[in-house]
């Protein structure tokens, strides 16, 4: 046996120290990027697959191609049929501080390489230099397919270990300082949404996580969804992704925090 | 064999109501009667599920005014005893009258369908004393979404009314509300104690808060599209439901999927049922009050999630199937990495297991909790786990086999008897779903090392440039919670005119009403993990 089943009933630790080092496989779908040596008779193939109109040509001329992460739900559609113009990357797209920001167009992404303990430990120093205390996150799903849930709950297995950065999930809004919402936020659920917000002190964070929270996704905004979190309560950070992985997760509250603490 | 089966309850049938029944079709492992009458609807179903042994599968209902003039229901009962066949009640709803009969009172797993038909097509059940709104909260008057002639993007305008909960009265009793948000990071939705003391007197749930149009969106969609749509009805049952949702396609397309692609199918199926049955057992044991059990099996959990990534790009297993096939190949080297982590992480879940069950203070929270009575599980329909662990033998893989599920079904007439015995010896509590769950991720495990003699053909057949419209199929897989089934009608230029969805939660989440009775309050999460309903699956 491995060394990693010695310490399956023991003290060892699974925790990951090292962004670098955590597990991301060779072919996960990431977020995609476009070759900037432009390859124009693919552009109309790929917007064409797209079936969240992630992608669209921007002067009509089918020239110019634009990418709206926020959007993008890894299908991997028009990497299939377009391969020359778009590559899907290994790596999940960066979450972002405003919508306009999550669209880019024709330029390549740049991935830092900070690592997940660097990040946690800022995170640690920043929320203990705004609140003097940890963080409360109270989680809400406003019509999730329950995939990002299943990423959050994955925060608190021993793997990723989100509490060692003082980092907590709380039951009531009340006690929260941060809405982690996902979902294309459903009819069904806006009063509750808004219910929530209105009862959660300031200074009070909200994240979209997930494509449907950040633009509604493959739900789009018909009679029963409103089309992205933002329709309903203001939004200080989009996580994109479908789902956002753990790292994308910890990095967007990291993101969320940063914004706050400029502007308080 | 199916082809016997079906002559036979054709035979049945036609015998005791030829003078009812217009005609019959036959299509794959269905057969269809096409009832003269919209009153004999009672009377045929009760027959068809309660004389013929079969099982309320779904009920679908069709806007066809363009075509026939009328709506057509269609109600579908399953042979859940290795016959595969399903039967198909069929009648047409004048849309003059936009009513029907309800079955309900003979059939009780109806009641919900009825609900949900009213709903979406505005079709009276007459004589379901349950007509209260389902997924549709606050909505206006009038206003149909799975109608024709409903745009897509119609905002409704917010009508305030009282939902009527059943009210409990006598000293003493008092109402807890619950949710929709709730205090874990889990789905929305409310629930709604009364109370004596610490001892729940009723339950009742209030669900559709995560209701996003799924059925009607799909409608819109190309069929590639609505192939992205079905694995995002539920995150974790993606490779279920797509399953489910390209076996429909391909059924009605007359493709014939490829070898590779069938075994490819049934290892992610597998794959998908083994992390989704250890997240279940770590949030049982978070929920009993012992997180160490817990963390443990969550790592274990972990590791699946990245073995699903490095073998389909997705940690949740998206992008498994496309029609005709599979989109992703196993090749030599994840085979390779499939059976190490496998074997990893079978060796820690069995340590795990025994630490669990050497627990007693654990064992004694677990035992006669959430229990079931096995005959309010069979009149409400429950499927999947919550059914085999309380003594009911259905499991699709068996009773339908679907990708190379056929292959895996072989037992001898001493394995039979002794699955028998076993099955009669659940007794449908906490503990039984508990290990239920630990002796299907050891069975999931079998079937993925059964199914990694991976035939060397291609990963998927093209399915034809057109297919015929109006040509409609049911395309059904086991989750991890359940049967599945999905119908599809096929529209003109490869659309989708219907594309009916009944997950494994639609027919479970009753059940939880009946089996929080005589527990108290603080039991119920722990009730509600064992049961593993999904809000999203239930709600579209």
């Amino acid at each position: 046996m491995t060394n990693k089943t010695k310490g399956i009933m023991g003290n060892s630790s699974e925790t990951i120290r090292d962004l670098d080092n955590s597990f991301i496989a060779d072919n996960y779908r990431g977020g995609i990027v476009l070759n900037t040596g432009a390859i124009n008779d693919q552009i109309g193939l790929a917007e064409s697959a797209c079936p969240t109109k992630a992608l669209t040509s921007v002067k009509g001329d089918g020239k110019d191609l634009q990418v709206d992460h926020g959007k993008c739900i890894m299908c991997g559609y028009c990497s299939e049929i377009a391969p020359k113009l778009i590559k899907m990357m290994n790596k999940p797209d960066k979450p972002t501080q405003t919508k306009s920001r999550l669209v880019e167009q024709l330029v390549p992404q740049v991935q830092s390489s900070e690592s997940y303990e660097r990040i946690g430990i800022d995170l640690k120093n920043k929320i203990h230099k705004m609140f003097g205390r940890s963080l409360a996150i109270r989680q809400i799903d406003a019509g999730s397919c329950n995939g990002c849930e299943i990423e959050i709950t994955a925060l608190n297995n021993p793997i990723y270990d989100i509490e060692r950065f003082g980092i907590h999930f709380v039951a009531s809004p009340r006690h929260a300082d941060v809405l982690l919402v996902t979902g294309p936020a459903s009819r069904n659920m806006e009063i509750a949404l808004k219910r929530a917000f209105e009862a959660t002190p300031n200074p009070k964070i909200v994240i979209a996580v997930g494509a449907c929270a950040c633009s509604g996704g493959i739900f789009g905004d018909t009679y029963a969804t409103t089309g992205g979190i933002d329709k309903i309560v203001p939004v200080d950070v989009y996580i994109p992704g479908c789902p956002p992985r753990p790292q994308s997760l910890i990095s967007g509250l990291f993101l969320a925090i940063d914004k706050k603490i400029k502007n308080y | 064999m199916t082809v016997i089966y079906l002559e036979k309850y054709k035979k049945e049938v036609i015998e005791k109501f030829g003078d009812k029944i217009n005609r019959t079709e036959e299509n794959n492992n269905e057969i269809h009667f096409i009832l003269k009458n919209i009153n004999d609807i009672p009377l045929i179903c009760d027959y068809v599920c309660n004389s013929l042994g079969t099982r309320l599968a779904t009920i679908i209902c069709t806007d066809e005014r363009k075509i026939r003039n009328g709506f057509v229901i269609r109600y579908v009962f399953g042979k859940e005893n290795r016959e595969d066949v399903f039967i198909f009640v069929t009648t047409l709803v004048n849309q003059d009258k936009l009513s029907f009969p309800s079955i309900a009172l003979q059939i009780p797993a109806a009641f919900l369908y009825e609900r949900e038909i009213k709903d979406m097509f505005g079709l009276i059940p007459v004589g379901n004393p349950d007509t209260r709104p389902l997924a549709l909260h606050n909505w206006p008057e009038n206003t149909f979404p799975l109608r024709k002639e409903f745009d897509l993007n119609t905002k409704g305008t917010r009508q305030e009314k009282q939902y009527s909960f059943l009210k409990v009265e006598g000293e003493g009793i008092c109402e807890i509300p619950v949710g929709p948000i709730h205090a874990g990071i889990i789905e929305p939705g409310h629930f709604r104690f009364s109370i004596l003391g610490e001892n729940i007197i009723n339950l009742e749930t209030r669900l559709g808060y995560t209701h996003k149009g799924i059925e009607k969106l799909a409608e819109s969609m190309k069929l590639e599209d609505a192939l992205l749509l079905s694995e995002r009805i539920a995150g974790d049952e993606s490779v279920a439901n797509s399953t489910a949702y390209c076996q429909a396609i391909e059924k009605i397309a007359r493709t014939k999927i490829p070898k590779r692609a069938e075994n490819i199918r049934t290892i992610f199926g597998e794959l998908e049922r083994l992390y989704n049955h250890i997240g279940t057992l770590a949030g049982i044991s978070t929920d009993a009050g012992f997180p160490f059990g817990a963390a443990r099996l969550n790592i274990l959990k972990e590791r699946l999630m990245q073995l699903n990534e490095s073998s389909s790009g997705s940690r949740l297993l998206f992008g498994v199937n496309r029609i005709g096939g599979v989109r992703c190949n196993i090749s030599d080297e994840n085979r390779k990495l499939i059976i190490n982590t496998l074997d990893i992480v079978s060796h820690d879940f069995e340590k795990i297991i025994t630490f669990l069950k050497a627990k007693s203070s654990l064992m004694d929270r677990l035992k006669d909790t959430g229990k079931i009575q096995r005959k309010i599980a069979q009149e409400l329909g429950v499927v999947g786990v919550v059914a085999r662990s309380s003594g009911i033998d259905i499991d699709t893989r068996r009773d339908h086999p679907y990708a190379s599920y056929f292959s895996h079904n072989h037992r001898t007439p001493q394995q039979l008897v002794e699955e028998q015995i076993e099955m009669e010896k659940r007794s449908g509590d906490v503990l039984a779903r508990f290990e239920l769950r630990v002796k299907e991720v050891r069975n999931s495990m079998t079937i993925i090392e059964e199914s990694l003699n991976l035939a060397s053909d291609d990963m998927f057949t093209n399915p034809p440039e057109l297919i015929t419209p109006y040509g409609s199929a049911l395309g059904y897989s086991e989750s991890h919670r359940g049967q599945t089934i999905h119908w599809i009608m096929i529209g003109e230029n490869n659309s989708i005119f219907r594309y009916k969805i009944r997950t494994a939660s639609f027919c479970n989440w009753p059940m939880i009403e009946h089996a929080i009775l005589n527990d108290i309050v603080p039991d119920f999460p722990l009730v509600n993990k064992s049961l593993d309903l999904s809000y999203t699956g239930n709600d579209l």
